[in-house]
């Protein structure tokens, strides 16, 4: 039960989730974003196994984020006809201003909870293998994806490197974020000349051992379509009817 | 040979190629890759999958193998190799010589008749090259194996090849013969200039990064004038420990003192930060411009003043970096694998830069694996191991003691050696 949505398939995944966020995208009223966050996160807790402590610093800024529309919308909104239900030093929230508002902050909960929800559920190698073996997509972008995330660890090494021996030559850290972004550049430049170099040999080698980017005809991991599949499927599709039609009984 | 060249990088070819009795260019892209493998130099850039045994299946699916048999392919690959404990390891946390040993079992898993070499040992420590040259040559025994290999430092290899063609630096061909057992490099012999005063003084010094104990109690001195030779294992705290004493590493215990430290890493380019070579050592504005003008005079770099660092060779980058350094008044100057991938002329080169340096006053702390270097040029041996100092050698001690050497994954320099054979 833990493992569900580990196991899903990650293209499947990916095309549920994508799916959801337009479905969701066209209802206005409070309730569908809400209802919907409330049934990701009941996901989230009984079918994954997640460090709640990394899941809620990645969480953070999108609650920050959500109340902040919660409370610029209910101050600065432009339209402020209707019943005026709270007032409280000459402020005046309408009910049509309040609506707006829980359904804007909810929207952002739902969209950041659901991609965390694939983020933290879906390895990225997996997922590749996944999107070739069901989306088709073409092994010369997927095996380019994946040599890239292999030189992920490999480039945050020489960056530090870099600037390690930047702050030797007495560079000094600039205050001012705009200069600093431009200072980057100077790390970059080294960075970037050896990543030429690198995927240069990366493709060699890759070519050297007989891959030409056609499409194959046998993989070693298989990634399958399963029942659990079809049973997630309708578990989204629930939680999908469920909100939508959230917003007609209120 | 793999034909990769020409078509993938668009180049041209004259002449012809045959392959297996057939004109090179009546194969298919790929098609003969899987009779004529390759082995790559760079050990960190040629997989693109996480684990081993991911590594050998993309091969495997690139030859269209069925399904069913990738598994005993693999099984049967990884037990020549030696590799089956490594099956589901991730290939970025294996040592160097390990990744080279996978590499190499990629390209045999396609049954090759012939295996390609380029360079593959330019960039592992001597003791692991001369074993997976060992290892290799076990392979090639067992599975009958027809191996070209690009190289330019054949000392290491011993009596492994049967057939040497030679080249010039303008690609022509030289001789074709017998090959020789070759003797390493030979470097000048130097004079010590090594003077009494102490210059850089680390008492029982410790560092920590992100909570974990690197070294701890490193206490040495080094004189105006010396060059020391930091030696060791791979992953024992050489680099970290040249990073503490340039102050990049903050110290968790002890005190370093010294007029000035300086630290050319192993790609010099990290240093650069101007847009031509007069600008950079004028970077900190320490140095008077008729300091500037003598030093650029001495580390020749008066011809490339005015070029990009980045566009000069990887030589003068060095030079460059040093003398960045000692525009600084960092005369201590620390060196991060100067060695590591340099061929003959390039080795000479820096030996003679890091000679006239310390003829000139400078001090030099080096890490290097290879010892033929060290013993032409170290006036004194740092052995560390496990992030503690074994301890500072004269480096002629060192060369007598073989069981010093193994500890700390070194092969003794074979000049000594046979000069102390023929006085036995």
């Amino acid at each position: 039960m833990q493992n569900l949505l580990h196991d899903m398939n990650p293209s499947l995944k990916f095309v549920l989730v994508t799916l959801s966020m337009f479905a969701i995208a066209f209802f206005f009223n409070p309730w569908t974003p809400f209802f919907f966050w409330v049934g990701v996160l009941l996901m989230q807790v009984f079918m994954s196994i997640v460090n709640w402590k990394t899941w809620s610093l990645f969480m953070l800024p999108f609650a920050l984020g959500a109340f902040g529309y919660l409370w610029t919308t209910i101050v600065f909104a432009a339209d402020t006809s209707g019943e005026v239900i709270w007032s409280y030093l000459g402020f005046q929230v309408t009910a049509d201003q309040l609506e707006t508002a829980l359904s804007l902050a909810f929207r952002v909960m739902a969209f950041s909870t659901l991609s965390l929800m694939f983020a933290f559920t879906t390895d990225p190698v997996k997922f590749i293998m996944s999107l070739m073996q069901q989306m088709k997509l073409s092994p010369k972008l997927a095996y380019g994806v994946l040599v890239g995330y292999q030189f992920l660890p490999v480039m945050k090494d020489e960056f530090n490197q870099i600037q390690q021996a930047h702050r030797l030559r007495g560079a000094e850290v600039e205050k001012n974020a705009l200069r600093r972004l431009l200072g980057m550049r100077k790390v970059l430049i080294p960075m970037l000349a050896g990543a030429v170099r690198n995927a240069e040999r990366s493709a060699f080698a890759m070519e050297a051992r007989g891959f030409t980017g056609e499409a194959r005809s046998e993989y070693f991991q298989v990634i399958k379509l399963q029942k659990a599949d079809a049973a997630m499927t309708a578990i989204f599709a629930f939680l999908l009817i469920v909100s939508c039609s959230a917003g007609f009984w209120f | 040979m793999n034909r990769l060249y020409p078509l993938n990088c668009d180049g041209e070819l004259t002449g012809s190629i045959r392959l297996f009795g057939k004109d090179a260019e009546s194969y298919a892209p790929g098609e003969i890759n899987r009779r004529v493998a390759t082995v790559f130099q760079d050990p960190d850039s040629q997989f693109c999958m996480p684990t081993v045994e991911e590594e050998l299946a993309f091969t495997l699916e690139n030859l269209h193998v069925p399904r069913e048999n990738m598994q005993t392919r693999i099984t049967e690959i990884l037990k020549l190799t030696g590799l089956s404990a490594l099956r589901h390891e991730v290939i970025q946390s294996l040592s160097g010589g390990t990744k080279q040993r996978v590499a190499a079992a990629c390209a045999l898993v396609m049954e090759p008749e012939v295996l390609l070499l380029d360079e593959p040992i330019s960039h592992l420590d001597p003791v692991t090259a001369k074993e997976f040259i060992h290892w290799l040559d076990r392979l090639q025994q067992d599975l009958n194996l027809t191996i070209v290999a690009v190289e330019h430092r054949l000392d290491l290899w011993d009596s492994f090849f049967s057939r040497e063609i030679q080249l010039d630096r303008s690609g022509c061909f030289i001789s074709d013969k017998i090959a020789s057992v070759r003797s390493p490099v030979s470097l000048p012999e130097r004079v010590s200039s090594m003077g009494s005063e102490i210059i850089l003084k680390a008492e029982e010094i410790a560092v920590k990064a992100n909570g974990k104990e690197l070294m701890t109690g490193l206490s040495f001195t080094a004189h105006k004038g010396e060059i020391m030779v930091v030696a060791g294992p791979n992953g024992s705290g050489k680099s970290s420990l040249l990073k503490a004493l340039c102050g990049i590493y903050p110290l968790d215990a002890g005190s370093i003192q010294s007029p000035g430290v300086g630290f050319v890493p192993q790609s010099p380019e990290y240093l650069f930060l101007e847009k031509t070579v007069a600008k950079e050592l004028a970077f900190s504005g320490i140095a008077t411009p008729e300091e500037l003008d003598d030093l650029m005079d001495r580390l020749r770099l008066k011809e490339i003043q005015y070029d990009h660092p980045f566009s000069v060779s990887h030589g003068q980058k060095r030079r460059v970096a040093t003398g960045a350094m000692l525009a600084d008044r960092r005369t201590v100057v620390l060196m991060d694998e100067p060695t590591s991938g340099q061929d003959a002329a390039a080795l000479l080169e820096l030996h003679r830069m890091i000679a006239e340096r310390s003829d000139e006053g400078a001090t030099f702390l080096i890490v290097t694996h290879d010892m033929e270097f060290a013993a032409s040029l170290a006036d004194s041996l740092l052995l560390i191991k496990d992030g503690k100092m074994t301890g500072k050698y004269p480096a002629y001690e060192v060369w007598k003691n073989t069981d010093l050497l193994a500890e700390h994954h070194l092969l003794p320099p074979k000049g000594v050696v046979q000069f102390a054979k023929s006085f036995a």
